[in-house]
C-alpha cells in the first residue's frame, strides 16, 4: 500500500514537472544592488527606475518567447559590508544571471571580489576605479573612464587657448584618476598646470580653495565633481568675483545643477554622453517613457542604468534565453559591439571590457545646456 | 567541571552546530552573513572594554579598525605576508597607535573623551584617505589574497567563516579573562569614580591606557580579517558611521556586558539581512527595534550585573564568591 501511494506520489509529481516545462514559463533574473537608503539613496533610486523600466519594456516586447526576466533589487546602503553579502546572495541565487551594481567603485570593488569567485558576470553603470574591470574577467562597466575623458577635456581646453589650468576635484578615486589624467594631458601637450587642488567628500565651502586657486592666475578651471558640491563652487567662483573659464566633468551634467547654480552655472563647458534633449528617437523615447511613468525628467544616472539594464537584457537574448548560463551571459557581454544605447553607441572591448563611447561636448549658456559643435 | 563543560559547550556550538545550520539553509550567503557578523562582533566586544567597562566613551573606534585592516592589508601586498602573521601584526601596530594617541586624551572624562576620540577617529580616516603616496588614498587596497594555506586549505567562504569564528572565540576567551576578574574590577572601580579609585591606589592612567591598548589591539585584528576575507578596503569602510554602529551594537546588547556585545552585533547586522524581503521597510524596523529595546530594556538585551552572575556560575570566572571579596550582589 506504502508503495503504491509512493508511486502515484512520484508520478504526480513528474506529471507537474513535465507540465512545469511544457508551458515554457522560464524566469531568469537580474540582479540589481545600488545604494536605496544612506547618503548616495537618490541615484539607488534612479537606478531602480532606469532599470524597472527597461525589464518592463523588454518583457512586454516579447523578444525572448516564454522567459520571464526579474528584477531583484537590493539596498546596499552605499557600504562593502552590505555590498559583498548581497553579492554572496545574489551568486546563490541560481535564477540571477547576472548582476548590476554598485553605484561608487568602493562597493562594486568589494562584491566584485565575491563575482569573481562565485563567476557571476557584473555589470556597474557608474564604477570608474581604473582598477575595477581588472579584478576578473566577471566585471564590465559601460561607463567610460577618466583616462578617456579627461585628455579630451584637456584638448578641448588647449585649443580654446587655455594655457594655464588649474584642477579643483573632489577627494576619493575617481576624483584622483580625473586629476592625473587631466594633468598628464595637458603636461604632454605644452600646456601649464598652476595648481591642483582636492577637496574631501561633503564640502560645502570652497572660497580657502578658490583664493588659492586664483592666485596661479590661471586661465581656466577644471573641476571635477558632482552636481552639489559643482553649483556650490560655481556660486562661490561668481560670488569671489573670479573670471576664469570653467572646464568640467560629465558627471555635472544634471538639471539639478542648472537649479542650484542658477546664473553662475553659465559658460561651464562639459562633456557628457547623455543629452536630454537629443534628437535621436532612441533618445526621445526613453526621455518620454521616463517622465510618463515617474514624473521627472532622467539624468545621465538614470540613463547609464538604462544602458546597463539593456546590455545585459541583450546579452540574455544572445546567451540562448531560456538555455542562458552565467559563463554564456557573461561571453554575450563581452562581444557587445555597437550597442545603440541612450548614452551613446557602446562597444566592449573583448579582452579589457573597457567601454568605448562617443561623448559629447556642451556648455551652459543662459541656464541650458547647448550643444558645441 | 562545569567551566570546561561550558567552554566546550560554546566551541561545540561556534564551530559544528552553527556552520551545520548555516550549510542547512543555504551556505555561501548565511556563511558572508556570519563573517561579517563575526567581525563586528570582534569589535564591539574590544570597544566594550574601552566604554562599557571602563566607562570611557569612544566614538573613535573604526578608525582603530582601519589601522588594523590596512597594516594587514599593506602587509600582505606589499610584503607578501601570509594571514598568520599579518593577524598579530595588525594588532600590535593598531595598540601602539592606540596608545599613542590615548596619552594625551587620558586626562579627559565623560563627553570630553568622547569628542576626543570622535577626533581621533576622524584623523585616521583622513589620514587613510588623504596620504595617496602610502595607502593608495581613495582607490583602496584591492587584491589583498585571502585566508589560504599553500596545501592545507584555500580561501572560500567556510575557511573564512572559521578564521573570523576562531577569532571570536580567542578574543571573548581575553576579554572575558580581562573583564571578568579583579583587573575587570579595578576597570569597574574607575568607571564609576576615578578620582575614589586613585585613592584607593589604582594607577587610573595606567589601567584606561592599558584597557586602550588591549581593546585596540583586537580591533586591528578584526580589521586585518575584514580585509582578508573582503579582498578589498577603502577608506570609507572606516567612516565614523562604523564606529556609531558599534557603539549601539554594544548599548543595545547592553554596555559593560560582553555577551551583550556579541547580541548587539549579531541584532544589528542580522536583522538587516533577514530584513531584506520588506525593501525599503527594513532601516525603519531596524531603527525601531533600537529604539524600542533601550526603551524596555535600557541596561541591554544581557544587562552587566546579570551576566556577571552567569559568569561566575558556569565558567568560575569573575572573583572567588565564597571569600565574599569584590562585587557582592
Amino acid at each position: 500500500m506504502t508503495k503504491y501511494y509512493r508511486t502515484l506520489f512520484a508520478t504526480i509529481c513528474l506529471a507537474a514537472f513535465s507540465c512545469g516545462a511544457s508551458a515554457q514559463n522560464k524566469t531568469i533574473a537580474i540582479g540589481y544592488h545600488a545604494p536605496l537608503s544612506g547618503e548616495n539613496a537618490q541615484y539607488g533610486a534612479l537606478f531602480r527606475n532606469s532599470a524597472t523600466l527597461a525589464v518592463d519594456e523588454f518583457n512586454k516586447s516579447g523578444r525572448l518567447p516564454g522567459v520571464t526576466v526579474q528584477l531583484k533589487f537590493e539596498d546596499s546602503k552605499g557600504e562593502s559590508k552590505e555590498g559583498v553579502n548581497i553579492a554572496r546572495k545574489f551568486s546563490d541565487d541560481p535564477s540571477i544571471l547576472a548582476a548590476i551594481g554598485d553605484f561608487s567603485s568602493g562597493v562594486s570593488m568589494a562584491a566584485g571580489q565575491v563575482y569573481a569567485q562565485t563567476k557571476l558576470p557584473q555589470l556597474s553603470q557608474t564604477a570608474s576605479h581604473p582598477d575595477f574591470v581588472k579584478i576578473s574577467e566577471y566585471q564590465f562597466r559601460n561607463i567610460t573612464t577618466m583616462s578617456y575623458e579627461s585628455p579630451l577635456i584637456a584638448k578641448w581646453a588647449l585649443a580654446n587657448g587655455a594655457k594655464k589650468i588649474a584642477v579643483v576635484a573632489i577627494q576619493n578615486d575617481w576624483g584622483q584618476s580625473v586629476v592625473s589624467n587631466f594633468v598628464d594631458y595637458v603636461k604632454a601637450n605644452g600646456g601649464e598646470i598652476t595648481d591642483v587642488e582636492m577637496f574631501n567628500p561633503g564640502t560645502r565651502d570652497f572660497r580657502s580653495i578658490l583664493t588659492k586657486v586664483a592666485r596661479g592666475k590661471p586661465d581656466a578651471i577644471y573641476l571635477g565633481s558632482f552636481y552639489e558640491d559643482g553649483s556650490a563652487f560655481l556660486q562661490q567662483k561668481v560670488q569671489l568675483g573670479l573670471k576664469q573659464q570653467m572646464y568640467g566633468t560629465s558627471s555635472l551634467y544634471s538639471q539639478k545643477l542648472l537649479e542650484l547654480a542658477g546664473p553662475a552655472a553659465n559658460n561651464l563647458n562639459l562633456s557628457t554622453t547623455f543629452m536630454l534633449d537629443s534628437p535621436e528617437p532612441h533618445v526621445k523615447a526613453f526621455v518620454k517613457d521616463y517622465e510618463a511613468r515617474y514624473g521627472s525628467k532622467p539624468d545621465m544616472f538614470a540613463a547609464q542604468a538604462y544602458d546597463a539594464t539593456n546590455i545585459v537584457l541583450k546579452a540574455f537574448v544572445a546567451a540562448g534565453g531560456a538555455n542562458a548560463t552565467r559563463a554564456k551571459v557573461r561571453d554575450a557581454m563581452a562581444a557587445t559591439k555597437d550597442f545603440p544605447g541612450v548614452t551613446g553607441v557602446t562597444s566592449f572591448d573583448p579582452k579589457t571590457r573597457e567601454p568605448a563611447k562617443l561623448l559629447t561636448k556642451l556648455e551652459i549658456q543662459n541656464g541650458k545646456f547647448v550643444l558645441v559643435k | 567541571m562545569r567551566r570546561k563543560l561550558s567552554i566546550l559547550v560554546i566551541l561545540i556550538a561556534v564551530l559544528v552546530v552553527l556552520p551545520g545550520i548555516l550549510v542547512a539553509v543555504g551556505g555561501g550567503y548565511w556563511f558572508r552573513v556570519a563573517t561579517t557578523i563575526g567581525v563586528f562582533i570582534i569589535l564591539t566586544m574590544s570597544a566594550n572594554l574601552i566604554t562599557g567597562t571602563t566607562g570611557l566613551m569612544s566614538i573613535g573606534h573604526a578608525g582603530f579598525y582601519g589601522i588594523g585592516a590596512y597594516t594587514a592589508a599593506l602587509l600582505a601586498t606589499n610584503l607578501h605576508w601570509p594571514f598568520y602573521l599579518t593577524l598579530p601584526a595588525a594588532g600590535v601596530v593598531t595598540a601602539f597607535f592606540g596608545i599613542l594617541l590615548a596619552l594625551p586624551t587620558m586626562r579627559l572624562i565623560g563627553i570630553y573623551f568622547a569628542v576626543a576620540t570622535l577626533g581621533l577617529g576622524e584623523i585616521i580616516h583622513l589620514t587613510l584617505l588623504n596620504w595617496v603616496g602610502f595607502t593608495r588614498g581613495p582607490m583602496g587596497i584591492s587584491a589583498i589574497p585571502g585566508i589560504a594555506l599553500d596545501g592545507l586549505f584555500s580561501a572560500s567562504d567556510i575557511v573564512n567563516y572559521y578564521a573570523v569564528a576562531l577569532a571570536v572565540v580567542v578574543a571573548a576567551f581575553a576579554l572575558g579573562r580581562l573583564t571578568h576578574s579583579y583587573y575587570g574590577n579595578a576597570l569597574r572601580a574607575v568607571r564609576e569614580d576615578d578620582q575614589c579609585a586613585a585613592s584607593m591606589g589604582l594607577n587610573v592612567v595606567r589601567l584606561k591606557i592599558q584597557s586602550f591598548a588591549f581593546a585596540c589591539f583586537f580591533a586591528g585584528v578584526a580589521g586585518a580579517l575584514w580585509a582578508h576575507t573582503t579582498g578589498y578596503i577603502s577608506p570609507a569602510d572606516f567612516r565614523f558611521s562604523e564606529s556609531i554602529l558599534i557603539l549601539a551594537m554594544m548599548v543595545v546588547g547592553g554596555l559593560g556586558s560582553l555577551p551583550g556585545a556579541i547580541v548587539g552585533a549579531v541584532i544589528l547586522l542580522g536583522l538587516p539581512e533577514v530584513l531584506r524581503p520588506i525593501g525599503d521597510y527594513r532601516m525603519i524596523v531596524v531603527g525601531a527595534v533600537m529604539f524600542l529595546s533601550i526603551l524596555f530594556l535600557p541596561r541591554g538585551v544581557l544587562g552587566e550585573t546579570s551576566v556577571l552572575a552567569v559568569m561566575r556560575r558556569q565558567f568560575g570566572l569573575a572573583w572567588d564568591n565564597v571569600k565574599h571579596l569584590g562585587w557582592r550582589q
